[in-house]
């Protein structure tokens, strides 16, 4: 019953974790599938470690946008070169823009 | 004139921000020469186009959307050197009964060996993530960079990597057992096994 929306199928299960997250998906199809993985023996423990994935790696990149997690930072010597190439590039720019003031 | 005082001027970028993508360019790069390479085109570009900025979000996630499109150009090229080539036995998977009837490599995954939800807010936790994910093997890892990490669409993807949506399909699911595997095997927690 492909047009009963309760209905999915072990395939459109799939595909629509392919294509979003979880949490992503509208509420309706989120409760048809919460309940096709629940109760389906063929692709329920499969899916349901994705759906497990994607809330982790969710939770990474929040992680990751707060910045604070992580532990690279640029060297003392690579912050000076950088400050220097900014300056440069801020100079270059003001002087292409002053002309047309 | 408000909206530009909300603006962080750029000498002080690299004091405020630099650590900040310098930390997102080395979770997927992996090479700090790269990584901070990375840096500094971000950093450049977006001087060069610092008046289209409209100030209405904190320009710290402006440059980060900048970073992003060094990031896929970055392994757009090192695609481009590398051909991804299918692998005879992902090849064996998109041809087998289960994911051609139902999507999915197997019916019966191992289960994690412990729970990770409960270290979602241990810092330690996401330390270790970051490492896992910079040993997961090419191409899965770029795979699972630009449609995971960096949101890229289905489409996008298979484009940037040249793959069919399927063999997408295949490589995350390969970044995500083996993510799983390393994860398991680098945390030394209270209850790892």
């Amino acid at each position: 019953m492909p047009n009963n929306p309760f209905m999915l199928t072990c395939k459109q299960v799939s595909e629509a974790l392919a294509h979003k997250n979880y949490s992503e998906l509208p509420r309706l199809k989120r409760w048809a599938l919460l309940l096709h993985v629940k109760l389906c023996p063929i692709c329920g423990k499969f899916n349901q470690q994705i759906m497990r994935s994607q809330e982790m790696f969710s939770r990474y990149k929040e992680q990751e946008s707060s910045g604070l997690h992580s532990e690279h930072n640029l060297e003392r010597a690579s912050k000076e070169q950088l400050k220097k190439q900014l300056q440069q590039a801020m100079e270059a720019q003001s002087k292409q823009q002053a002309p047309e003031r | 004139m408000a909206k530009k005082t909300e603006i962080a001027p750029p000498e002080t970028w690299v004091d405020r921000y630099g650590d900040y993508l310098y930390g997102f360019a080395m979770s997927r790069l992996r090479n700090p020469d790269a990584a901070h390479d990375c840096v500094q085109d971000t950093f450049l570009a977006a001087i060069k186009a610092l008046d289209r900025f409209d100030g209405s979000r904190d320009i710290k996630f402006w440059l980060r959307g900048i970073m992003r499109n060094k990031i896929v150009d970055q392994i757009r090229r090192s695609i481009k050197e590398n051909k991804v080539d299918i692998q005879a036995e992902d090849e064996a998977l998109i041809e087998s009964f289960w994911f051609k009837y139902s999507g999915i490599a197997t019916t019966n995954p191992d289960p994690w060996q412990f729970n990770p939800r409960k270290h979602y807010d241990n810092s330690e936790f996401w330390v270790i993530f970051d490492r896992c994910i910079q040993q997961v093997k090419e191409p899965a890892r770029q795979a699972f960079i630009l449609r995971v990490l960096e949101d890229l669409s289905t489409e996008e993807v298979c484009k940037v990597m040249n793959i069919s949506s399927n063999y997408l399909w295949v490589l995350l699911h390969r970044a995500r057992s083996q993510l799983k595997t390393l994860i398991e095997a680098n945390w030394t927690g209270s209850d790892a096994k």
